[in-house]
């Protein structure tokens, strides 16, 4: 199955670099799901918003993302984003 | 120099110890700090390079209308934004820094937003109008560097300035650093890295993203400025504090042996006057 490589990093350090199915978040235009073979894509995230990510493994994570910048290209995901936390765990 | 000397020399071995200890303190908070501030400094890399690319694939998307972040401007105003020290005591670390920027600022008009009480000292001694300044370097928070940034687009929206350069230290290993002068505004195209991704989708459009998305990456680049420039401070200082125990450690080496060698001169001396009182 295809994977899209997921990496969501903060100034203050990296919080995900993995292999994962999908990743749904909140773009100023609204929510926004990525898959695999997605075009380049490039969009302004929400001051506040949830992200939900699929891991490789099928676990769904949540977690709060606030601000910044999605960026997809060639199955490369980046989650470019000033404050992130993980809600579960 | 011998026996009425003796008093004289012990008072400066015991004054070059306290010396002594003040600078093995301060070297074991600086390799402390530094321990710190190599860790932040790590976590900023992995954002500044993503944020990076992503920065660059959105600038030159449009490849036919540029914005005007990238196009040069003539240079009549410009604006350094000077990382510099909390404290002194750190080699020349501080002086480094002034003397780059003094070098480097005399072919235009220029201003300069300090960080770091050192450099604000400095500064405020000098020509060179401070616009807006920040105290401390040590836990510069994102945050705080996100105003700086937002007000610094602000100003070069307006064209007040005509370019910004970000000067700081750059840690390359504890006895090495190195100040860099790094152009903030324009964004230089030089330093785009050669393929970008000109082909996509951008939302809401490209312009719109860029005027978004600079202000934190311009943020990202001072925060981590700032984190290499807190770690290259500490590094400094250990080095500094470290030869400065060394040398007080030499110095009172010396100063035990010019003692003993008077205190052993006066016992002489008072063998001989005993000796010579006997034989009358």
């Amino acid at each position: 199955m295809a994977l899209i490589h997921l990496t969501i990093v903060t100034p203050e350090g990296m919080y995900f670099d993995a292999e994962a199915q999908r990743v749904i978040v909140r773009t100023t235009g609204g929510d926004v799901a990525i898959l695999p073979h997605h075009i380049a894509y490039s969009a302004a995230l929400a001051e506040k918003g949830e992200a939900r990510l699929v891991e490789a493994d099928g676990r769904v994570r949540r977690a709060e993302v606030e601000g910044g910048l999605l960026h997809v290209s060639n199955d490369d995901v980046q989650v470019i984003t000033n404050r992130f936390h993980w809600k579960d765990a | 120099m011998a026996g009425a000397s003796m008093k004289d020399i012990k008072l400066r071995i015991r004054s070059v110890e306290s010396t002594m200890q003040i600078t093995k303190a301060m070297q074991l908070v600086a390799s402390s700090k530094l321990r710190g501030a190599r860790a932040r400094m790590e976590a900023s890399k992995p954002y500044m390079k993503v944020a990076r690319t992503a920065l660059w694939d959105i600038a030159l998307h449009n490849t036919g209308a540029q914005s005007h972040y990238v196009i040069p401007r003539e240079i009549r105003q410009r604006c350094y934004i000077v990382i510099a020290g909390d404290r002194g005591l750190a080699g020349s670390y501080n002086a480094n820094m002034f003397k780059r920027i003094e070098w480097d600022s005399r072919d235009a008009a220029c201003c300069v937003i300090p960080i770091g009480r050192k450099a604000i000292e400095y500064y405020s001694h000098s020509p060179m109008p401070i616009i807006t300044s920040v105290e401390r370097v040590e836990g510069l928070s994102f945050e705080a560097c996100g105003e700086i940034a937002g007000r610094i687009l602000e100003s070069y929206d307006n064209g007040e300035y005509d370019e910004i350069v970000l000067a700081y230290t750059s840690f390359v290993s504890v006895l090495l650093q190195k100040t860099k002068l790094k152009p903030l505004l324009p964004l230089d195209t030089r330093q785009a890295p050669e393929r970008t991704n000109r082909q996509m989708l951008c939302e809401p459009d490209a312009d719109a993203l860029l005027k978004l998305f600079l202000p934190q990456y311009l943020a990202g680049l001072i925060y981590s400025a700032a984190c290499n420039s807190f770690a290259s401070e500490q590094a400094a200082r250990r080095v500094a504090m470290d030869s400065a125990t060394k040398n007080a450690g030499d110095m009172i080496e010396d100063l035990s042996l010019r003692y003993n060698r008077a205190r052993q001169s006066s016992i002489t001396q008072e063998l001989t006057e005993i000796v010579a009182g006997a034989e009358h």
